[in-house]
């Protein structure tokens, strides 16, 4: 697509907050002024399966769709989700992938193996060598809850830069969505990624 | 997510970030609609969820989960019908339900304004098929608009109830799940006031379309359709757009991506985009076509405006090149994107496109392999325990038709108990057909709210004819698929208000079935077991259908409720001590709450997943699986 709209695609596990990640990423970008489309699945296909949310953000983007090989940005929820979309990521753009594994259930049962970690990241390499990993889930737990893992990769896409986003906007959309309740864990786990992410990438 | 109170806000020039499915309820409040009805149904389920919460605070409002579409378009039709302003929502399947009030509907016209809203489905991702509605507006000649974005979703609907009150017939509003599911900013335009309630004046021979009326009716419809034309040669719905020597038609979410195809290949062309797609405009068209040598078409599914274009450069002897479908260079299945169309243009203009996708797609294809991830019953599913339970029954040999729901999932290994399904309704009705053909014992699972959407007629009829068939009723407590929508079952209504709900073992007793019986899933598996094997023993002794209804609620309100109290049960965990490595847990229950630990070779309980159900605790032979003391 045109330059001056920058495209994210995040993959992960159905019930792992892909989409609210997508809205919050949103919201933070409309409150700053900045155009928007968010592409999201509902339905049957959230049940456990795999889910990709698009969010496009900048003044060329009309629909929600982003075609393979124009991502800016691929957030992986999970090493094998990550790779299933890494297609999607443009040349010199940006992964990041949470080393979490939540087993498919067809692994569990047997019937098909779950590739290791170096065949993932070989496999990714093949679209990009910039790969930024880390471990979202151990993250979260540390933030004070799994269930935090998608502001972990909020945090993780704001400290890559490559979003107009601002931490200041994305903190306030958190806090005008979610219950008091689970505002402090939030918070502190969009920081703690952000600052994993500039670290890594230092 | 964007909470239902914003969308109530009186607040014009507002900018909020909306589905195209919250700019329509935002919509149904800025049109003055004064009662919707709809039965909820991917992709157009969010319409529902924003109203039911907006409705109790909108005066003169009234909304409705009716049972099915066909009830939905019935009771959103008859308001209309006396004077007031209306909305009925469906899923593409679901007009199929309502498609007979829908012609009749048209027949006998309107005289206040009705939207039918239908969500298509390109691509399938949660419909049993990929038809094409708007051939619905051309069959039942009723004006169609199509919007391609959520700002569009709200002005389009806006003005679709102007057309409406203009025509006295209903107008189709048909989305597509791109439409529906994407998220972009809306401005808030002024709310309208609704009337408290109007006088229904009698007019029989109109509305009660006996042979003598309708044939008076039918002329009428045609001669409201030719005034439709004239509204769709001058609607603002239908523009230009841009210029060049090529020509492109287009019209719903397929006019972004011509939009950024041309802004990608940097192409000069004149885009004519359709809002109003039935009828179209004629005269719009035949210009349009002179201008250009080549006219390209982009819409999804089926050729249907490449078709219109053809039947009017033949009318009026033009001479050009329309390029579609049917000469190969769109296909006429699933969803579009950007690349479809740049690829296309690319080799209509004969040029190379602006990324150099066979050389993704063949890196693409050299990561294979990776380990399948479709979606399946969640974590803590009611109907994972009772599939266990039919499947050891039955030994896994029966049939068993299945239904439109979560429990559909039921496909996948291990349960594997999904043989036959067409429509809503039909795991009762085909279960009828196949037990007068076949020798086999046939264990049929509809869910609860498909039951009271579709599953009455067909018990009646098993009831009567005498059919040999063992029915499982899935009651979790709500309309899960679709997001948790209440039906006739649950005692909530769609005013949300209490009410009280009916009784899913009562009503099939009322229906004549003789052998009702009621379980708790989770009480104990072998007494699960027990129960279906003696439903199956009864059902082929005595000839005639018996029912089990399988009362749990839905693992998600289950989990819901627990952040909401905060009261969380001790966590289960596998006895490795105990655990022999059988593995009879993993390839059985097929729960993503338990995995393999390659290590030791044992199963373990992904804590974080877990929904605390305790299935897997009566499905280990070894005992190996416990609860933690409190």
């Amino acid at each position: 697509m045109k330059s001056n709209t920058v495209n994210i695609v995040i993959s992960g596990v159905g019930g792992q907050g892909v989409l609210t990640l997508a809205e919050i990423l949103a919201k933070a970008a409309l409150s700053d002024s900045h155009n928007v489309r968010v592409g999201e699945i509902h339905g049957m296909a959230q049940r456990g399966g795999h889910v990709v949310c698009t969010v496009r953000i900048g003044a060329g983007a009309r629909g929600p769709i982003v075609d393979p090989g124009t991502a800016d940005l691929l957030v992986g929820f999970e090493p094998v989700e990550t790779l299933r979309e890494a297609h999607m990521i443009r040349e010199d753009g940006c992964v990041l992938l949470s080393s979490h594994i939540q087993y498919p259930v067809a692994v569990s049962m047997g019937k098909a193996s779950y590739p290791p970690n170096k065949e993932i990241i070989d496999g990714i390499r093949k679209f990009t060598n910039h790969i930024l990993e880390f471990d979202a889930m151990v993250m979260a737990k540390e933030a004070g809850s799994s269930r935090a893992l998608n502001m972990i990769m909020l945090g993780a896409i704001i400290g890559t830069g490559l979003t107009p986003i601002t931490e200041k906007a994305a903190i306030d959309a958190v806090r005008n969505t979610f219950s008091k309740k689970f505002e402090s864990i939030n918070i502190k786990a969009v920081k703690m990624g952000r600052k994993k992410v500039e670290n890594l990438n230092r | 997510m964007t909470k239902p109170k914003q969308l109530l806000e009186d607040n014009v020039g507002k900018k909020v970030l909306l589905l195209a499915n919250e700019s329509i309820a935002r919509g149904v409040l800025e049109a003055g609609v004064r009662l919707v009805a709809l039965y909820p149904g991917t992709p157009s389920s969010e319409i529902g969820d924003n109203l039911t919460f907006m409705a109790p605070h909108i005066p003169n409002f009234y909304f409705e989960f009716s049972t099915n579409e066909k009830v939905a378009m019935e009771v959103a039709g008859a308001a209309a019908v006396a004077g007031v302003r209306s909305m009925m929502v469906c899923k593409g399947p679901g007009l199929n339900v309502a498609a007979d009030p829908f012609f009749s509907l048209a027949y006998v016209g309107i005289r206040g304004a009705m939207v039918i809203v239908v969500a298509d489905d390109p691509s399938m991702w949660s419909s049993q098929n990929e038809n094409d509605s708007r051939y619905y507006a051309l069959m039942g000649n009723m004006p169609l608009v199509e919007p391609s974005d959520p700002a569009e979703a709200k002005s389009m609907l806006l003005e679709a109830y102007e057309i409406s009150e203009k025509l006295e017939l209903p107008i189709l509003f048909r989305t597509t799940t791109r439409v529906n599911h994407t998220r972009s900013p809306v401005t808030f335009g002024p709310i309208r006031d609704r009337p408290k309630t109007i006088e229904f004046v009698k007019e029989p021979f109109r509305f009660v379309p006996i042979p003598s009326v309708a044939r008076v009716r039918h002329p009428w419809l045609l001669k409201q359709m030719e005034l439709a034309m004239e509204i769709s040669e001058s609607t603002k719905l239908n523009f230009i757009t841009g210029s060049g020597s090529l020509g492109i038609i287009t019209s719903g979410v397929s006019y972004n991506y011509v939009v950024e195809a041309l802004s990608t290949l940097d192409i000069d062309a004149e885009t004519l985009k359709l809002g109003m797609t039935h009828p179209v405009p004629e005269k719009m068209i035949s210009k349009f076509l002179k201008r250009h040598k080549q006219v390209v078409i982009v819409e999804e599914l089926d050729p249907f405006l490449e078709t219109h274009a053809r039947r009017i450069a033949q009318l009026n002897e033009i001479k050009v090149d329309i390029l579609g479908k049917e000469q190969g260079f769109f296909p006429r299945i699933l969803e579009y994107n950007p690349r479809i169309v740049i690829e296309a243009l690319s080799k209509i203009l004969n040029r190379n496109t602006s990324i150099n996708w066979k050389a993704i797609d063949q890196k693409a294809s050299e990561i294979s392999g990776l380990p399948p991830r479709p979606p399946l019953l969640c974590a803590g599913c009611p109907h994972r325990a009772t599939y266990y339970a039919i499947r050891v029954a039955t030994r896994g040999k029966a049939i068993y038709p299945s239904d439109i729901g979560c429990y559909t999932l039921s496909i996948a290994p291990p349960l594997e108990t999904a043989d036959i399904l067409f429509d809503m309704g039909s795991s009762v009705t085909t279960a009828c057909g196949l037990a007068e053909v076949t020798d086999q014992d046939i264990v049929a699972t509809i869910g609860d709210s498909t039951f009271f959407a579709a599953g009455l007629p067909g018990i009646a009829n098993a009831v009567y004819n005498q059919h040999r068939i063992s029915l499982v009723i899935l009651d979790n407590r709500t309309t899960a698929m679709t997001g948790h929508q209440p039906h006739p079952g649950t005692g909530v209504t769609g005013m949300q208000e209490k009410v009280p709900p009916l009784n899913i073992a009562k009503v099939c007793k009322g229906l004549g079935v003789e052998y009702v019986k009621t379980i708790n899933p989770f009480a104990s598996l072998a007494d699960l077991v027990a129960a279906v094997r003696e439903m199956t023993t009864w059902t082929r002794e005595n000839h005639k259908p018996s029912v089990l209804v399988s009362i749990a609620p839905c693992a998600l309100l289950e989990a819901a409720e627990r952040r909401k109290t905060g009261k969380v049960p001790q966590p289960y965990y596998v006895d490795s001590e105990l655990c022999n490595s059988c593995k009879r847990c993993l390839n059985r229950l097929s729960c993503p709450a338990m995995y393999l630990d390659t290590k030791t070779g044992q199963a373990v309980i992904d804590q974080t997943m877990c929904n605390y159900c305790g299935t897997c605790v009566a499905v280990c032979p070894q005992g190996a699986i416990k609860q933690e003391d409190a």
